[in-house]
């Protein structure tokens, strides 16, 4: 009696456990799974206002990229991350090294840093339009007191993705700033002792004892932004819609545009795997970086 | 009836046997020691007889009853953990209260309890504190005092000394067998030091590589090793052991040492010290320093250790072999004299080629 | 201390850093002053918010305009619902994984962590769908349900349940607490530092976030206070004004920032853990 009393119990022991993680597993299923496969037959599917579908095979995948507009799409995606990417590790990294210190300025100056990152980016493009309007923007106000020609930024191929690109780093710049403080904190002390006991100047320090320890957080910001920006959405649909000429529009516009303004559900998919490929290889960089560092 | 019986237990994680088939039995009010080098099971038996860890062989009994089944909270154990294990959020009087709280025991009753073990313990200054804010010692008494107030019918102890420093592990050495002595219950008490098992312990048991190795009062464990490990872990500084040849001397063994040195002992003389050589035991209290010409052989002192009281001196036989050896507080031996060994074969020992003890006297 | 000589900012960059924290702050200050303007004014000149006279007639329309109020407490329903969602299943979740065992645990806690690289774009249109076929879009539980899914939170929480000696477990069982018990009153409260964290993350999370109200809640009374936002700055040439406008992003923005000066510790550390992780 004793042995299958025993039995019982070491029953609900082994599968007891399931009921914590179990709420949140359905949700798990329920809003990430279900969704993924969903969104991965959808792509395999054309299908009409009315709902009417039929299977397509990986047709929307080929049509993709005989698509014009998809091409450009990407292409403007790459040269927004090329903009805003290198920007933020090199203005991050140097705004931690001025600001890695214990005063109360410096305290400041980094809340000021990150705080427009807590905004949402309706605020963030709001606050934009206003700075880059023109006639009436602060920029046109403030090019016409040093007596400059005012320039529309948003309406000019030239400049409006690099106007959406200053617009995302003004927004995003915090975070690479305390990815890169935290690593400072982790340089060990004694070692710049020791480089001062060398004699060693600020400069050299900086190359032969701060850039080498700070090495792997450099890789894992520059691989975190990348993800980051290859989503870029908000931003570019309401500061210029795509425009002018498509010149702005990202992929991810490109999928909310087919899917929810043309109700192509099916091309939208497929384009969303495709985002969906790039990202993950990026996110598997990530794995790697961040697992050697554990290794370390 | 027996406190504990331990009985054929066996323990595996996975593949790996951490506990091999160990029987014990320990008197009712008995302190007991589990000593052993690190990884050799001694916790894991521990933990097995609180319930932390499952057995998967044999049975154990607290009392007479058969726990092995019993969750931890049900077997009327209580630990006193190496790290304290102290609930960080909750005040020192909380910490004390949550366990009895836990089995139903009445608010009057606790308070009882509690202010008892605050009297034994002298920790009524921080009873609202929380562990954050105490020092080392001050928690070790906390958990100490964790335990008491469940009156448990056993104690478990897993290292609790050894995140001290060494002046307050004395101390709570000290204070820890007086509690022994005024509660009279039984205590299972881990650790690897051997001087906390030789002071604080009825019995010792010496645990090495998942088995008992010997189980027995200080003393016994000192003068009679069971084996050659138990020889070398217990003692400061520790045991020389020599590979001899031994032979028998008209009933007693003799030992002949690499240097050609015959040592005749008064161990009794058995077959097992011949096959493939064996190896002769002997304390450095026993081998004392004399004059160069003095004693059963000649050596070289190398190094010398002045610790007061005595001298340890490090001292190479003719063949090299270096001997771990004792002289007076007030010796004069410098390192490169050439001294004389006193060795007393009456206190020496003998471990055949399986590692087994032989002493003199009676078996 | 002995190395400042070493870690001593030179003073160039100090004005330099300080002179680029002006240029963050500018375009603040200059939605601000917009925000104290009478419409009309601005309509001629924008330069005229420089100089008096400034009023707070546009924030008054905005308390008048029910809808903005309706917005605010749809963001505030939401993100307060998705924060104590979050909290709770990943406390659950987090201490089953760190401390329970059960066949498939360790594989599951691995699907999980795979579920961090899955960006939203790859699942927005199949939720979209499975909202549209429960015909559930437009409401309060459409908003919140995909945010409660987000791995991030039973990755904290199982790493910080982890990081608590197992010892304190042991006792508490010792002190013959049940499994529950020794979850609820001895480890959860443990947690709390970790709780703040993911909670004011996962709040910031849910009232910043865009693309999925965006889709779901169609209906002008369900919108969020961010999507609100943006659909009267799409009708921005036919808007209610400059000064309205602007005097919305500052009634938005501001009640972020300031919870952000208070929770500041948090927040940084948040973000800077969600990004890695």
């Amino acid at each position: 009696m004793l042995a299958s009393q025993q039995g019982r119990r070491s029953t609900w022991d082994r599968w007891s456990g399931m009921l914590f993680v179990a709420p949140y597993l359905l949700l798990f299923v329920l809003m990430l799974v279900v969704p993924l496969v969903i969104g991965f037959r959808l792509s395999l599917t054309r299908g009409d206002l009315f709902g009417i579908r039929e299977e397509v095979g990986f047709a929307n995948y080929g049509r993709l990229f005989a698509d014009p507009v998809f091409i450009q799409v990407i292409w403007n995606t790459l040269y927004f991350v090329v903009l805003t990417v290198p920007a933020f590790a090199v203005l991050g990294l140097l705004l931690a090294l001025a600001l890695n210190q214990q005063s109360r300025w410096a305290a400041v100056l980094r809340a000021i840093f990150f705080a427009s990152t807590v905004l949402s980016v309706t605020v963030v493009t709001l606050i934009w339009r206003l700075v880059l309007l023109p006639e009436q923007g602060l920029a046109a106000v403030l090019a016409n007191a040093i007596g400059a020609e005012p320039v529309a930024f948003l309406s000019s191929q030239a400049t409006a993705m690099p106007a959406i690109a200053v617009t995302t780093i003004w927004w995003g710049i915090g975070l690479p700033m305390v990815l890169f403080l935290a690593a400072l904190q982790q340089v060990p002390r004694d070692l710049y002792e020791a480089a001062a006991l060398d004699g060693a100047s600020r400069w050299r320090t900086l190359r032969s004892i701060t850039l080498p320890s700070i090495k792997r957080t450099m890789v894992l910001v520059i691989i975190v932004e990348i993800i980051l920006q290859f989503q870029l959405f908000g931003q570019a649909q309401l500061l210029t819609n795509g425009g002018p000429n498509n010149s702005t529009r990202p992929i991810v516009l490109f999928i909310y545009e087919a899917g929810w303004k043309q109700w192509q559900l099916g091309y939208a998919a497929a384009a969303a795997q495709i985002l969906f490929a790039m990202i993950a290889i990026a996110a598997m960089a990530q794995y790697y970086v961040s697992s050697r560092r554990d290794a370390a | 009836m027996a406190g504990v019986e331990l009985s054929g237990v066996s323990k595996r994680f996975g593949d790996v046997s951490v506990i091999d088939n160990v029987s014990l039995e320990i008197a009712q009010g008995e302190f007991v020691v589990f000593l052993g080098p690190s990884g050799c099971g001694k916790s894991t038996l521990l933990r097995l007889v609180a319930g932390l860890e499952q057995l998967d062989e044999g049975a154990i009994l607290i009392d007479g009853n058969r726990v092995d089944n019993l969750p931890p909270g049900k077997r009327d154990v209580a630990m006193v953990f190496q790290h304290y294990a102290l609930y960080p959020h909750m005040t020192v009087r909380d910490n004390l209260a949550f366990g009895l709280r836990n089995t139903g025991v009445s608010e009057d009753e606790i308070g009882g309890r509690i202010a008892t073990a605050v009297e034994k313990l002298e920790i009524g200054d921080f009873l609202q504190r929380r562990p954050g804010q105490l020092s080392g010692g001050q928690k070790q008494r906390v958990a100490i005092a964790r335990a008491i107030v469940k009156q448990p019918k056993l104690f478990l102890f897993d290292e609790p000394l050894s995140n001290l420093d060494a002046a307050l592990r004395a101390r709570t050495r000290i204070e820890l067998a007086q509690l022994h002595q005024q509660l009279r219950t039984t205590m299972i008490f881990v650790t690897h030091d051997q001087v906390e098992a030789m002071t604080l312990a009825d019995r010792i048991v010496v645990i090495n590589e998942r088995r008992i190795e010997q189980i027995g009062t200080p003393m016994e464990v000192y003068r009679r090793p069971a084996t050659s490990f138990v020889a070398s872990f217990v003692g400061t500084p520790k045991i020389n052991l020599v590979p001899v040849t031994a032979a028998n001397a008209g009933g007693l063994a003799a030992a002949r040492m690499p240097d050609g040195t015959l040592l005749e002992t008064t161990i009794p003389w058995d077959e097992a010290l011949a096959r493939d050589g064996a190896t002769l035991g002997l304390r450095p209290e026993n081998v004392r320093i004399t004059g160069a010409t003095q004693g059963q052989a000649p050596a070289t002192a190398r190094v010398v250790e002045r610790l007061g009281e005595r001298t340890i001196v490090y001292a190479a036989l003719a063949d090299g072999t270096l001997l771990t050896t004792e002289d007076r507080g007030d010796s004069t031996v410098q390192p490169g004299d050439e001294v004389g060994l006193a060795i007393d074969g009456n206190a020496a020992h003998l471990f055949a080629a399986d590692g087994t003890g032989h002493h003199a006297g009676a078996a | 201390m002995s190395s400042a000589a070493v870690r001593r900012v030179p003073r160039a960059a100090v004005i330099g850093v300080t002179m680029a924290a002006g240029l963050m702050v500018l375009p603040m200050l200059w939605v601000l002053i917009l925000s104290l303007k009478d419409s009309s004014a601005l309509m001629a000149d924008t330069t005229t918010a420089f100089s008096p006279p400034w009023t707070l007639v546009n924030y008054a329309n905005i308390v008048g305009d029910g809808q903005v109020a309706v917005w605010l407490l749809n963001s505030t329903i939401v993100s307060l619902l998705m924060t104590g969602g979050v909290l709770f299943l990943s406390s659950l979740a987090g201490y089953g994984f760190a401390r329970l065992e059960f066949p498939g645990r360790n594989i599951l806690f691995i699907v999980v962590l795979f579920g961090l690289a899955i960006p939203e774009q790859a699942v927005i249109i199949g939720r979209h769908q499975l909202f549209a076929a429960a015909e559930m879009h437009n409401t309060y539980t459409a908003l919140v349900m995909p945010g409660l899914s987000a791995p991030f939170g039973v990755f904290l929480m199982t790493q910080y349940f982890r990081a608590i000696p197992r010892e304190i477990d042991e006792a508490a069982m010792l002190d013959g607490a049940s499994r529950f018990r020794v979850f609820w009153r001895v480890l959860l409260p443990l947690t709390v530092p970790a709780q703040a964290t993911l909670g004011i993350f996962t709040f910031f999370h849910a009232w910043n976030d865009y693309w999925w109200p965006l889709i779901s809640a169609t209906n002008r009374d369900m919108l969020t206070l961010t999507v609100g936002i943006a659909a009267s700055q799409q009708n921005f040439a036919q808007a209610e004004g400059l000064g309205f406008l602007m005097a919305q992003a500052v009634f938005a923005g501001l009640p972020v920032l300031i919870i952000y000066v208070i929770f500041q510790k948090y927040i940084v550390r948040a973000v800077a853990g969600a990004a890695g992780q």
